[in-house]
């Protein structure tokens, strides 16, 4: 069992609050996924499940009880670190079955235990080396065989694939899943890679600056993000977001005017009134339109990225450049003047404050 | 061609000059070698007529060469496990702090290295007296008077094994502390984080994980403490009066000035004596020193 509950929980350092009161429910068996840029306070948060920081405030729940004052070793959870931190000193082996070792564990019976475990892991010809030995992979495989031997009721992983190559990266994921999916244990992850968290993901937490912004399953998060920072944070190239005006609200349809001048109709959203709004467009929403084809948006193109499949393509909007992801090859120097269809099914309106205006029912 | 054979001869040349200079260089250590073992060395290297071990046999049997030496070894391996026991515990600390007096307390420290020792022997010789009275006063209270010499010899501050030791930890630990603060500049805290979540207590931290990290420092650390304490020849000649601790560097020294006919193979035996313990303790320490530890961590 591994049900985690976190209400209202605070962590300060000297004066400095880094997490502003958090509240996050992850259940028994899911694979979280903390996920926010530098400095939002996830892996304080992840340290403090860990109990490697104290709590200052609020309650940390375990299965519905309070381990806010429980020591480390009692609650019942492993840490893979961010460097791996194996014991440079001992060997594979010693290294995965140190904590059986520290509780007195008889030998055969370490020697059982890791040798499954490194059987599972495929590091049973390595078992007799030191870390130095190894290659990256091996040693973020070790580190997982040190963690996953206390049979812990959640694993906890801090930005474990940072330094890999980008290969080993895909490798590792789909390693990762098949570990979550074989112990079944809850799984937290702390990442500042979107798409990691996208793709091992449950559940996504998005952080800024100590606060929760949004908890939801990768596709709820990309599809009705609840503020501007989560819009732009998931998804790559990042949502374009135009300042704009409701002009006016017709029966079923809503005409919004962007201040670079780009008329846009959508489909009428209940408690939407006149006034200064940002209109979201995620860049895959924009296609290039055909010379005879109605379109949204005319401007010229500022810069354009192409990826073979697919051509990045930025745009003069009057302020920060926006940018279209268009399927294909397009080769459009620097100033052509493009004509973009925006698909108003996929537009996401916020106010000024940021947070998103949606109709109850979308 | 040409330009081959020049460049050959320059070579040798080059190699030339080297090779002189090394056998200058070397030219002591073979005079010493070669004194020790003859019994009518002189002042100018020449081929002994026999190999004898009978200078050493005067070292340790006419003069007091086996209590200068085991002197030598309490006093200085006294002082290097107090330095290695607190440049272990303060580096680690040091280290891990954050707090505002580390910088202003890490370069105070460093000045004591910076005064020259023979500028603070007369106020050092002053504080290591009074400490000697307060000592004296309680021991007395203690022992009885006829044992007081003896204990005294043991735990006082001047003419003292305790003075001296202390005397010699104090003034090396600034930089015992120095290469271990460096060294746990090194070593991730990550490591003991992840003991923590194996479950090790603090002692099993220690012990099985810390240790082992710091052994490198903690050799470099000794091994210079140990040498330089070896070394030092102003803090026992200031603050010995007794035959009975004195240590070998003064040994050497009383041996020198004693005769009217400088006795040049004793004096190259005892040499053999006081170098060998320093040549040791750095063989011992060299195992740690180039043991490496990557690959505990990422990248």
């Amino acid at each position: 069992m591994g049900t985690i509950v976190l209400n209202q929980v605070r962590k300060s350092f000297g004066g400095h609050e880094v997490i502003k009161g958090a509240d996050i429910r992850i259940e028994d068996g899911q694979f979280a996924v903390f996920v926010g840029p530098s400095g939002c306070g996830k892996s304080t948060l992840l340290r403090m499940i860990a109990g490697l920081e104290d709590i200052s405030g609020g309650e940390f729940l375990l299965d519905g009880k309070v381990m806010n004052d429980v020591s480390p070793e009692q609650r019942n959870i492993a840490m893979v670190f961010q460097s791996y931190a194996l014991y440079p000193h001992m060997t594979v082996a010693e290294n995965i079955g140190f904590s059986l070792d520290l509780k007195k564990t008889p030998k055969a019976e370490i020697k059982r235990r890791v040798g499954e475990i490194a059987e599972r892991l495929q590091l049973t010809p390595y078992l007799n080396r030191k870390p130095s030995a190894l290659s990256g992979g091996q040693r973020q495989r070790v580190a997982i065989g040190r963690a996953i031997i206390k049979e812990p009721s959640v694993i906890l992983f801090d930005e474990p694939l940072s330094n890999l190559d980008a290969a080993l990266r895909v490798q590792m994921r789909a390693e990762l899943q098949e570990l979550h999916r074989s112990t079944g244990a809850t799984i937290i992850y702390v990442t500042h890679d979107q798409v990691e968290a996208m793709t091992l993901a449950d559940q996504i937490v998005v952080l800024k600056d100590g606060q929760v912004m949004q908890t939801n399953d990768p596709i709820g998060l990309y599809k009705e993000p609840e503020n501007t920072f989560v819009a732009q944070f998931i998804g790559s190239p990042k949502m374009n977001l135009f300042p704009a005006k409701v002009e006016s609200v017709a029966g079923d349809v809503v005409r919004i005017r962007t201040d670079a001048g780009w008329p846009i109709d959508l489909p009428a959203i209940e408690g939407l009134r006149a006034g200064p709004v940002q209109l979201g467009i995620r860049p895959e929403s924009l296609t290039l339109a055909a010379p005879h084809e109605p379109a949204e948006i005319e401007t010229r193109t500022v810069l354009s990225e192409r990826l073979g499949m697919e051509t990045y393509i930025s745009f003069e909007t009057g302020g920060e450049p926006g940018i279209a992801r268009v399927p294909g090859d397009h080769s459009l120097p620097s100033g052509t003047p493009i004509r973009l269809a925006v698909d108003p099914s996929a537009c996401h309106i916020f106010d000024n404050d940021g947070r998103a205006i949606r109709s109850q029912s979308a | 061609m040409a330009l081959s054979k020049t460049s050959t001869k320059a070579e040798a040349g080059r190699y030339g000059v080297l090779i002189v200079l090394s056998i200058y260089c070397l030219m002591p250590f073979v005079w010493l070698l070669v004194a020790a073992f003859d019994t009518n060395a002189g002042l100018f290297l020449e081929t002994p007529d026999s190999v004898s071990l009978n200078n050493f046999y005067r070292v340790f049997a006419e003069e007091d060469g086996l209590r200068w030496l085991i002197n030598s070894l309490i006093v200085c391996g006294g002082a290097t496990l107090i330095v290695m026991l607190l440049s272990g515990f303060g580096g680690y600390a040091l280290s891990r702090t954050n707090a505002w007096w580390k910088r202003p307390f890490l370069y105070s420290i460093i000045l004591i290295r910076v005064i020259p020792p023979p500028a603070l022997i007369v106020p050092l010789y002053q504080v290591m007296l009074a400490l000697n009275n307060g000592m004296r006063w309680l021991v007395l209270q203690v022992v009885p008077r006829e044992h007081m010499r003896d204990v005294m010899q043991i735990v006082g501050f001047i003419d003292g094994y305790l003075g001296l030791i202390l005397l010699l930890a104090t003034m090396h630990l600034p930089l015992a502390l120095w290469i271990m603060k460096t060294y746990f500049d090194s070593v991730s805290p990550e490591y003991e984080e992840a003991a923590v979540m194996d479950g090790a207590t603090f002692g099993q931290r220690l012990r099985r994980v810390l240790l082992p990290l710091a052994m490198p420092g903690l050799a470099a650390s000794g091994l210079f403490a140990f040498i330089a304490c070896w070394d030092d020849f102003l803090v026992p000649l200031t603050f010995v009066s007794s035959p009975e601790l004195r240590m070998l560097p003064i040994g050497i020294f009383s041996a020198f000035l004693r005769a009217n006919e400088i006795d040049y193979g004793l004096l190259a035996a005892i040499a053999i004596v006081y170098t060998a313990p320093a040549i040791i303790a750095f063989v011992l320490a060299r195992r740690f020193l180039v043991q490496t530890f990557g690959g505990g961590l990422k990248g």
